[in-house]
């Protein structure tokens, strides 16, 4: 009951404009910081909240502008039959296109009826809630909704004042579970006089000078107050009304001193039990106090994984372990244009989906470096040292992250990397050069603003390496495959690679010899280092380790082939 | 009590409602058995039926939450100009500046717009069910329309073929067996003659009932074979005019009233009737053409506008003798009066020399208040006085005031006099304890029982044949 088909929001905080229809379950909210993500969740709280004032200030005008006034529009569907009502709001109910999304003025047969809420703030900063539609706007017909309609479509905001839910004051979750409301005002009298007549005068013995001379003042002025003054507590100063009855644990402890956790955890399942009545929910910082298996549980009972979703939940996140836990079609990446927001939805296609499952980081980064394989996740995190130890950002300092496409081909990773430039990351593919690529699919990539990087003369990583690293470094390079791999499986693999013209034994005796490796040893090591499956350094950690400790110090000293690629790459990573 | 006829038990359906059954009680009763979350819509033509159910349903306590009541004109135009785009229709139609062109094109305008389904589900979230009262009196257009909301939500109408009246050739009416019944098949017919029960006539009820059905066959009725509170006089053509002026003067008892029924089509005749009968006045047809004919036509500095004036009084009120009246206010004007003038002649000599509102005003009360002077017309009067007040106040001209009083008469219940006199079109729905009929041979089937079931008590038929009711 009651989703919000599209909102509109014009000069409100960060926002100049935004115009989205967003899912009608999850909707997290994703985007660098400073994107907007928050206006967007107060925007919609401020315009549907049930609250019969709220202040503004300056601040809330875009660029500080008042003369440009706020305007926040939203437009509802899904609604409950006293919102269609004919008599009530006749002059303000439209009609929403949910197949191509498009708003009418007036509802259509076999599209949903809604109706438009505004909230506009001018430089009065008197905010004014209004219903709207444009034939009502042209005739000059003006109307709220009912207080008791604006209750039911109010959002439930989960914050960190999720504490007055734990309570039954005004405006608590508890009052919506049910039609009960606690009616005690006879017996929370009673409390307060029954707490002045248990404190008694035991005040009276503590502060009898101050007594004394409040009397004999009193006295000497002829001011009644009988034989002497007392001290004793006032039943009104101890105001006691529902919001002072909150829940508490079998043992008398209140829910409230719960951790932030527990408690949010609790009141979101008890949002799930209201919410037939409340159907949106806006959540900042999901993440916030919560372990991830905790967190999980919370999304859960928020509903995300339900079909259909029971309610319609905002909220943005920094944290990959909520992402992992949504579907494409409940991300969304909040991108500030120029002149405008834009809420992009991350969608169903496989590449956003795999992205979303192993590397939900990329969501989350501005920056993206899409990686063929674990070796140049591997590389990129090693030279990513290296540059640190010379005194640059870490790349993950710069808001980057790495995405694995795990092998298959380099137009996997193109996919991959076109999918999220399409939702406003920056992109850098990193492949080999050894394999086919589709032209159609690379020229996508990079009509869309994409950067690659890739290996000279058709090489793949490894041939790279071992083709242009200074002979010391393909030591290393050697030892280490022994020493991850076994001696026999790298001697075996060189006979193999070489048709048995080449063995690590003679390889090894020439280097002692201080002999130079010839090209044709450079190449056949490369080929032999990569054998499909069984390859020496397959693993993030290795390269990680080759990158820091050999590429990057070698780096100038390689040959001219290499040096480029990877001065490209370093470019790229801290041109942020 | 449960009603009499459980009418939700259908999906759809028909109630045949002959007059004085309680059909009105019937919608009471179903009201105060729902209580669902959406109020029931009931339409019905008139602004004095919306009134009057509405002050019925808060007698019989019908949670006023439970029930909307409109017009079909007015529920149809608060449709289309609340969604004007999906209607298309031209604004101006809403104005009602020309009524004969514009309540058939808002009729259209709706039928249009219901027909494409635009509306199906705000209809269906604001209202559980349709009744429509009076379906005898839909036009064919307004049946249309009906029959789209039946497409949308449960419907249910009820009405009484027999009292189809108002078929004219410009608007005509929904035919009950032919259009009605197709669409809402018949769920049952009252039987209970309540008004005449009530009343301790309980015969004459159940007579009217049995005569329903001779009428309904096409079948006369025989004036020689009455119950004892049906009174017969057997007109002569000799002694017709006075006979009819006896029968108009029927003693009435103690509180009683009485309806006195002429030719529809001879309203000067039923004037003139009034006026000759001592206690009788007139019942105005709600659009009260007279006066907004006089509104019209009346310039206040005009040279007619003496003449005027007193043609008018002369038309709602005895006792003016206008030609006589004119020629002296001359003669006083001329000085050439030898007697002095009377306190009306003043009025309207100081009129001539300023002509204003308010010397209008008091020049028709004057006239009013004379000796045998009697007013038989006193809604006009009363009307005109209000619009000449409004007019006095300069904020509209005669003409728009006339019409504003007009359509706030329409919206009240008119109060009838002790003696009545009308036709079966202006006194349909209207009921006193004797009823008249002056020349039942004027009438056909439908309005000769309109005619005889406006008495609760008793009934008075002048007729010159003893079979009548089989005229087509």
């Amino acid at each position: 009951m009651a989703r919000i088909r599209r909102i509109q929001i014009e000069n409100f905080r960060s926002i100049q404009s935004l115009d989205w229809s967003p899912a009608p379950g999850f909707n997290c909210l994703v985007g660098p910081g400073d994107s907007g993500k928050s206006s967007i969740l107060d925007a919609i709280d401020l315009c549907l909240g049930a609250r019969r004032n709220a202040s503004f200030g300056d601040t809330d005008f875009y660029r500080l502008d008042v003369t440009r006034p706020i305007q926040i529009m939203a437009t509802l569907g899904d609604l409950p039959d006293d919102l269609i009502n004919l008599d009530s709001y006749g002059d303000f109910l439209r009609g929403f296109d949910l197949a191509n999304q498009t708003l009418e003025d007036e509802p259509r047969f076999g599209i949903e009826t809604v109706l438009t809420l505004t909230l506009r703030v001018e430089s009065d900063l008197e905010p004014l809630w209004q219903l709207y539609s444009e034939r009502a706007q042209q005739q000059g017909i003006e109307r709220n909704l009912a207080w008791k309609d604006r209750a039911r479509i109010s959002p439930a905001r989960i914050g960190s004042y999720a504490n007055i839910n734990l309570s039954w004051s005004r405006n608590s979750i508890l009052n919506r579970l049910t039609e009960d409301r606690p009616d005690l005002g006879g017996a929370l009298a009673a409390a307060a006089r029954d707490a002045r007549l248990s404190f008694g005068a035991q005040a009276g013995a503590q502060l009898r000078e101050p007594l004394q001379i409040v009397t004999q003042t009193a006295t000497n002025l002829g001011v009644p107050v009988g034989a002497f003054a007392q001290a004793l507590l006032d039943a009104h100063a101890v105001s006691i009304g529902d919001g002072a009855i909150a829940l508490h644990n079998e043992q008398g402890i209140p829910l409230r001193s719960l951790g932030t956790g527990s408690s949010r955890l609790l009141i979101a399942g008890l949002q799930r039990q209201a919410a037939q009545a409340a159907s949106i929910a806006l959540v900042d910082e999901v993440e916030f106090g919560l372990e991830p298996h905790r967190l999980i549980r919370f999304m859960d009972s928020l509903g995300a994984k339900n079909v259909p979703e029971p309610l319609q939940v905002f909220l943005t996140t920094h944290s990959p372990v909520a992402l992992r836990e949504l579907s494409g079609h409940q991300l969304f990446v909040v991108r500030s244009l120029a002149d405008r927001h834009e809420v992009r939805q991350a969608g169903i296609t496989d590449d956003v989906q795999s992205t979303l499952r192993a590397d939900p980081e990329a969501f989350l980064a501005k920056r993206v470096v899409v990686c063929e394989g674990a070796s140049e996740v591997g590389l990129m995190r090693g030279l990513d040292q290296h540059w640190g130890t010379l005194g640059h950002p870490s790349f993950l300092a710069l808001g980057g992250a790495y995405v694995n496409v795990n092998g298959g081909s380099p137009d996997r990773a193109y996919q991959r990397g076109s999918a999220l430039l399409s939702l406003g990351y920056q992109v850098l593919v990193i492949i080999d050069a050894d394999k086919p690529v589709n032209a159609e699919i690379q020229n996508a990539f990079l009509a869309a603003g994409g950067q690659s990087a890739t290996w000279g003369q058709g090489r793949a990583l490894e041939d790279e390496l071992f083709a242009s690293l200074p002979d010391a470094a393909v030591d290393r390079l050697i030892a280490l495959a022994i020493e991850v791999r076994e001696r026999d499986l790298v001697a075996s693999h060189i006979r193999d690679r070489s048709q048995n013209t080449l063995n690590l034994d003679a390889i090894q005796g020439f280097r002692e010899q201080g002999i130079p490796y010839a090209p044709p040893t450079r190449a056949a090591l490369g080929l032999a280092s990569r054998i499909r499956n069984n390859g020496w350094f397959k693993s993030v950690t290795t390269y990680e380790f080759i990158a820091k400790t050999i590429i990057g110090p070698e780096l100038s000293a390689s040959h001219q082939s290499l040096q480029a690629t990877i001065n490209w790459i370093e470019g790229w990573i801290h041109a942020a | 009590m449960p009603p009499e006829i459980a009418l939700f038990d259908f999906p759809r359906g028909s109630i045949t409602a002959p007059a004085g059954c309680g059909k009105t009680q019937l919608i009471a009763d179903t009201l105060a058995q729902h209580n669902g979350p959406r109020p029931i819509l009931i339409l019905t033509h008139t602004n004095a039926g919306v009134t009057a159910l509405r002050a019925r349903m808060a007698r019989a306590r019908v949670a006023p939450t439970s029930f909307r009541i409109a017009t079909l004109d007015g529920f149809t135009m608060k449709l289309i100009s609340m969604f004007p785009g999906r209607s298309g229709h031209d604004p101006a139609i809403m104005l009602l500046t020309n009524r004969a062109n514009d309540y058939p094109a808002i009729r259209a305008a709706a039928l249009a717009l219901l027909r494409a389904r635009h509306l199906d589900q705000v209809l269906q979230s604001t209202y559980s069910r349709v009744l429509v009262d009076e379906y005898q009196d839909c036009n064919r257009v307004q049946h249309a329309i009906v029959t789209c909301l039946a497409a949308t939500l449960p419907t249910y109408v009820m009405g009484d073929p027999m009292q189809s009246i108002f078929d004219i050739a410009q608007n005509r009416l929904v035919d009950w067996n032919a259009e009605v019944l197709p669409e809402f098949p018949a769920i049952g017919a009252l039987g209970t003659p309540w008004r005449w029960r009530l009343a301790g006539a309980e015969n004459l009820g159940q007579w009217l009932l049995h005569a329903r059905r001779l009428l309904e066959a096409g079948q006369p009725i025989d004036l020689a074979a009455v119950p004892p509170e049906v009174q017969c006089v057997q007109i002569q053509a000799a002694t017709a005019d006075a006979q009819r002026r006896a029968a108009a003067m029927t003693p009435l008892g103690q509180g009683e009233s009485a309806l006195i029924i002429g030719d529809s089509r001879n309203v000067t005749g039923r004037q003139r009737l009034t006026s000759q009968t001592p206690g009788a006045t007139t019942v105005e047809a709600v659009d009260l053409p007279d006066l907004i004919t006089f509104a019209q036509n009346f310039q206040l500095a005009g040279p007619m506008a003496l003449t005027h004036i007193a043609n008018f009084a002369g038309s709602v009120m005895t006792g003016v003798g206008v030609t006589p009246f004119l020629t002296r206010v001359e003669t006083i004007r001329n000085a050439r009066n030898r007697t002095p003038p009377t306190v009306a002649e003043s009025v309207a000599v100081s009129f001539l020399a300023e002509p204003t509102y308010p010397r209008v005003i008091d020049l028709l009360q004057i006239l009013s208040e004379q000796q045998d002077c009697r007013v038989y017309r006193p809604e006009i009067l009363r009307c005109c006085i209000a619009a000449l007040r409004i007019a006095a106040s300069r904020t509209h001209t005669l003409h728009e005031a006339a019409i504003q009083i007009r359509e706030r008469n329409r919206l009240q219940g008119r109060p009838l006099s002790r003696r009545a006199v009308g036709s079966t079109l202006l006194l349909k729905g209207l009921e006193a304890d004797v009823a008249v009929i002056l020349e039942p041979e004027e009438m056909n089937a439908r309005n000769l029982y309109v005619a005889m079931t406006r008495g609760a008590r008793r009934l008075v038929i002048c007729s010159q044949n003893q079979f009548i009711g089989h005229r087509r």
